[in-house]
């Protein structure tokens, strides 16, 4: 948990501790906001109801903004974060499967696990489905591993592949969000009003 | 649409614009932040950290040991000067002198993840001073031969026989190292590890017949 344990102000044991709390919170607010009604997961794709973007992308720019500063700050070194590796393949066609299952079931895997925890049916259904499914990749990982590990472009950023500095990708990244949460906006208004 | 809930809307969009503001002000304050100086390298505490542990060290035996089940990843540097080198150097060893560290046709040897480097010279003093400078310069797998050729030769070359009352493992050590000193082309013998404590046979109890005194007659006398 940086900055607050690599600069010795609580000991590292605190890490577990600090873990749960978070996990809490963040259970917490993700059911508060409405994330555990699949109807607003889903009004992202019909227009109706935008928060799931606008959670997202806000959650990408606090954390990107504010490790940006850390970094300046030195409380926290950037260039040992891990960057998860590209599978280029893996990642077109999980996306793909992702968004149908997300557009189909009306949850994704951590908002139906916010469901099941206020005990909706729908919720309980999709986690079945969830374990299903992976049992059913497992089983299988030998025919997909060929394309499950192709293309590796390895820990690649944005920056280093585009050769634009940081800086300037999270202004312009900024800049993206904010009009992409006033266009929601505008399509949010002309769509028809949903009850639910 | 009654004033209240206007007024609310119009809050609400408020706030709205001024998250979307000051987003726009952080990520642009960090375009025109200056440009910062970070430390390069290791960090102090981490290079001090690096210099008090004793896992660089490896001993003569282990280095003998690797040497002879012929270690692929194994490369030995010896730090003394090349006069030096040519008198006497460990096997396969490559000479790379105190002074020539920061030569650049070196940094091939040195700056690498493959092979774990044994740095060793007379002592280690002179082995240590380049383990510094590589864990300065963030080279990897640097060991220094702990106490150097002094230590080869009075372990590997010419050990010393163990005392009598010491344990097996002592012994073991010593004709591992007699092994390794014939390895290296010095004839000796070894000694045999009394693993087992062999009990001598019982020796059967002979029956030795006693001599029946035979009775005396009374003699008389008067």
């Amino acid at each position: 948990m940086g900055p607050l344990i690599p600069n010795e102000i609580i000991p590292v044991e605190w890490n577990f501790v600090l873990a749960i709390l978070i996990g809490m919170a963040f259970g917490y607010i993700m059911e508060a906001s409405g994330f555990s009604s699949s109807r607003k997961l889903v009004g992202v794709f019909y227009g109706y109801d935008f928060a799931v973007l606008k959670v997202f992308l806000t959650a990408c720019l606090v954390s990107l903004i504010g490790l940006s500063y850390m970094n300046y700050l030195n409380w926290v070194d950037l260039d040992q974060l891990f960057v998860q590796p590209t599978y280029l393949w893996a990642a077109l066609i999980g996306g793909v499967i992702m968004g149908v299952g997300f557009l189909a079931g009306g949850f994704c895997p951590g908002t139906s696990l916010c469901a099941v925890g206020i005990g909706k049916i729908d919720g309980i259904a999709f986690t079945i489905g969830l374990f299903i499914g992976i049992m059913i990749f497992s089983e299988l990982f030998e025919w997909i591993e060929p394309i499950y590990e192709d293309y590796n472009l390895g820990h690649v950023t944005l920056d280093e592949t585009i050769g634009i500095s940081r800086e300037i990708i999270i202004f312009v990244f900024t800049i993206l969000a904010i009009l992409a949460f006033a266009v929601s906006d505008r399509i949010r208004k002309r769509t028809k009003k949903i009850f639910y | 649409m009654s004033a209240r809930f206007k007024t609310k809307r119009i809050l609400v969009k408020r706030s709205y614009q001024f998250l979307a503001v000051l987003l726009i002000i952080l990520s642009g304050g960090l375009l025109l932040l200056p440009e910062i100086q970070k430390h390069e390298g290791l960090s102090p505490e981490y290079y001090v950290k690096n210099m008090l542990s004793t896992e660089r060290y490896i001993s003569t035996d282990e280095l003998a040991d690797r040497i002879i089940n012929e270690d692929p990843a194994l490369l030995i540097i010896d730090t003394r000067t090349t006069e030096e080198f040519k008198k006497f150097s460990l096997p396969n060893a490559i000479n790379i002198p105190v002074s020539e560290i920061f030569n650049p046709g070196n940094n091939l040897y040195l700056d690498q993840e493959v092979y774990d480097i044994v740095l060793y010279s007379n002592d280690h003093f002179f082995a240590e001073e380049v383990w510094m400078l590589g864990n300065r310069l963030g080279y990897q797998r640097l060991y220094v031969l702990q106490g150097g050729l002094n230590a080869w030769f009075n372990t590997i070359i010419k050990p010393t026989y163990p005392d009598q009352t010491m344990s097996n493992e002592e012994f073991e050590r010593y004709n591992f190292r007699k092994a390794a000193g014939k390895y290296f082309g010095v004839a000796t013998d070894t000694i045999e590890i009394i693993t087992e404590v062999k009990i001598a046979p019982t020796p059967k109890k002979k029956v030795v017949p006693k001599p029946k005194k035979k009775k005396r007659m009374p003699e008389g006398g008067c």
